[in-house]
C-alpha cells in the first residue's frame, strides 16, 4: 500500500475518502482494504482512474454495485466541502490580511468564490437527496424477482436522462476564477499565498473533473440500462399476466 | 492565441497514443479527446475542437453526415494506410500509417500553421475593443443581452456574437467572472454593481 502513495502521491486523497489511515506498515494493498473492509478491486480501479487521467475502464467500473460508486461521490462530496473549499476560503481570507493594495479586489474574489461555494453546495446536495437515492432504488428493482409498479411510477416521474441533461458544468465558475487570478489580477504582494491558492484551485477542478467524468461515463449509463431492461421486464410481466 | 484542440478518431490504442506524443510536439495544441469506437460521436459536437483526425476504417455513412454537419467547426485529418479518399468530405491533410516521422510531424505543423494564419488575418489580437468594453460593462452591471440590444441599438444577435468575442478573448465564460474583470479594469466601480 506504501507503494501505491510513493508512486503517485495525489493517491492519497482516494485513501483518505476510503477511510484509511497512514501506518500500515509494509501490509499489501489487499490486506489494508481487508481490514478496513474496502472491496479492493474498486478500490485499485478508482485509484487508477484518480492519478492517471487517460486510465478509465468504464466497462469495468460499469460492473461495480450502484451503492459502491455512490458512497464512493458521497464521500468525494464530502472531501469538497470539509477540506477543499475551507482550504481555499482560508488561503484567502489570508490574502485579504496580508494585502493593501489589493484588498478590495480580493474581497472581491472572496465573494465570486462565495457564490461558487453556494452552487456547489446545491449541485451536491440535488445529488445527495434525489440522484443517488433514485440509482439505488433503481438497482434494488432490477435485482428483484419481480418490478413492482412504484418504480415504474418512480420512473415516469424521473430518469437518470434528466439528471444527465441537467447535470450543469461546475468547473465552469472555477475555471473563470483561476483565469483571473493568473491574468488579470494585479499581483498581490505575497505571491506564496497566491501560488497555494492557485494550486488549490486547480486541485479542486481536477477532483471536480474525476468527479464529473465517474458519474456520467460510469454511473449514468449503468442506470441508463437498468431502466430499459426494467421497463422491457414490465412490460413483459404485463403481457404474461 | 488559444490553444489547437485535436479529437483523434481511431481503434489502435498504439496508434492513438502515437499521434498523441507526436501532437504534444507541436507548441500550443492539445488533444482534447480520444475515441476509440465511432458511436461515441456525441462527443463530436460537445467539444470545441479544431481538428478532428480519423481513421478511414471508421468512417461510415452516419459519421459523415455528423461530420458534415460540424464541419464548419473543426477541419479533418484523415489517418489511412492507402490514401483512398473518401467522397463528400475534404481533408486538410492525409496521414498515411506508413509514413516517417518528420513527414507526419511536418503535415501536422501545416494543418496548425494554415489554421493560425487564418485566424490572423481575420481578428485582431486578444484585447477586447471599445465596443466590446462597452457591451461587458452592460453585462457585468446585470443586463440581460435583450435589454443591452435596446440600450445600444443593436440586435440581439449581435449582443450574443459580442459576447462569444469577448468570451474568447478574455478566458472568461460566466457572468460573475466578468463582472470582475470589468471591476479590475475600471470598466465599471464596486459601487455601481452593488446597487442593483
Amino acid at each position: 500500500m506504501a507503494d501505491v502513495i510513493h508512486l503517485n502521491y495525489f493517491s492519497l486523497a482516494v485513501l483518505n475518502r476510503f477511510g484509511i489511515k497512514l501506518g500500515f506498515g509494509d501490509k499489501t494493498v489487499d490486506e489494508v482494504c481487508k481490514q478496513y473492509k474496502v472491496d479492493v478491486d474498486f478500490f485499485l480501479e478508482i485509484v487508477n482512474t484518480f492519478v492517471d487521467k487517460d486510465y478509465f475502464p468504464k466497462k469495468h467500473l460499469q460492473t461495480f454495485p450502484v451503492k459502491l460508486i455512490t458512497d464512493y461521490l458521497q464521500k468525494t462530496h464530502n472531501d469538497y466541502h470539509n477540506i477543499k473549499v475551507p482550504e481555499i476560503e482560508y488561503l484567502i481570507e489570508k490574502m485579504i490580511d496580508s494585502c493593501f493594495t489589493q484588498k478590495d479586489n480580493i474581497v472581491l474574489l472572496k465573494k465570486f468564490f462565495n457564490d461558487y461555494k453556494q452552487e456547489l453546495q446545491n449541485h451536491t446536495r440535488r445529488e445527495e437527496e434525489v440522484v443517488f437515492p433514485y440509482t439505488l432504488a433503481i438497482e434494488k428493482a432490477y435485482n428483484s424477482d419481480t418490478i413492482d409498479k412504484s418504480v415504474i411510477e418512480l420512473m415516469e416521474t424521473y430518469s437518470i436522462e434528466i439528471f444527465q441533461n441537467e447535470h450543469d458544468n461546475i468547473e465552469e465558475k472555477l475555471f473563470d476564477l483561476k483565469n483571473i487570478i493568473i491574468k488579470y489580477l494585479p499581483q498581490p504582494k505575497d505571491l506564496k499565498l497566491c501560488n497555494k491558492l492557485l494550486h488549490e484551485l486547480f486541485s479542486l477542478e481536477q477532483d471536480l473533473n474525476d468527479h464529473a467524468r465517474i458519474e456520467e461515463k460510469v454511473l449514468v449509463p449503468k442506470i441508463r440500462e437498468m431502466e430499459q431492461i426494467i421497463t422491457e421486464r414490465f412490460s413483459g410481466e404485463k403481457k404474461n399476466a | 492565441m488559444p490553444k489547437s484542440s485535436f479529437i483523434i478518431i481511431e481503434k489502435s490504442y498504439l496508434i492513438r497514443k502515437g499521434l498523441i506524443s507526436l501532437i504534444d510536439k507541436i507548441p500550443n495544441t492539445q488533444t482534447i479527446q480520444q475515441i476509440d469506437q465511432t458511436d461515441d460521436l456525441k462527443a463530436l459536437k460537445k467539444f470545441d475542437a479544431d481538428f478532428v483526425i480519423i481513421n478511414s476504417n471508421l468512417i461510415h455513412k452516419e459519421l459523415i453526415k455528423t461530420l458534415m454537419e460540424a464541419s464548419d467547426t473543426f477541419q479533418l485529418i484523415l489517418l489511412s494506410e492507402d490514401n483512398d479518399s473518401v467522397p463528400g468530405l475534404s481533408w486538410v491533410e492525409k496521414i498515411d500509417l506508413n509514413e516517417s516521422h518528420n513527414s507526419i510531424l511536418k503535415k501536422l505543423n501545416n494543418a496548425v500553421g494554415n489554421k493560425i494564419n487564418s485566424q490572423a488575418k481575420t481578428s485582431t489580437p486578444d484585447e477586447i475593443s471599445d465596443r466590446e468594453a462597452d457591451i461587458l460593462r452592460n453585462i457585468a452591471l446585470g443586463y440581460s443581452n435583450k435589454e443591452i440590444a435596446d440600450k445600444l441599438f443593436i440586435s440581439t444577435h449581435t449582443v450574443v456574437t459580442h459576447r462569444k468575442n469577448i468570451t474568447r478573448k478574455l478566458g472568461i465564460k460566466t457572468v460573475p467572472g466578468l463582472t470582475i474583470y470589468a471591476i479590475l479594469n475600471k470598466l465599471i466601480n464596486i459601487d455601481d454593481q452593488s446597487k442593483l
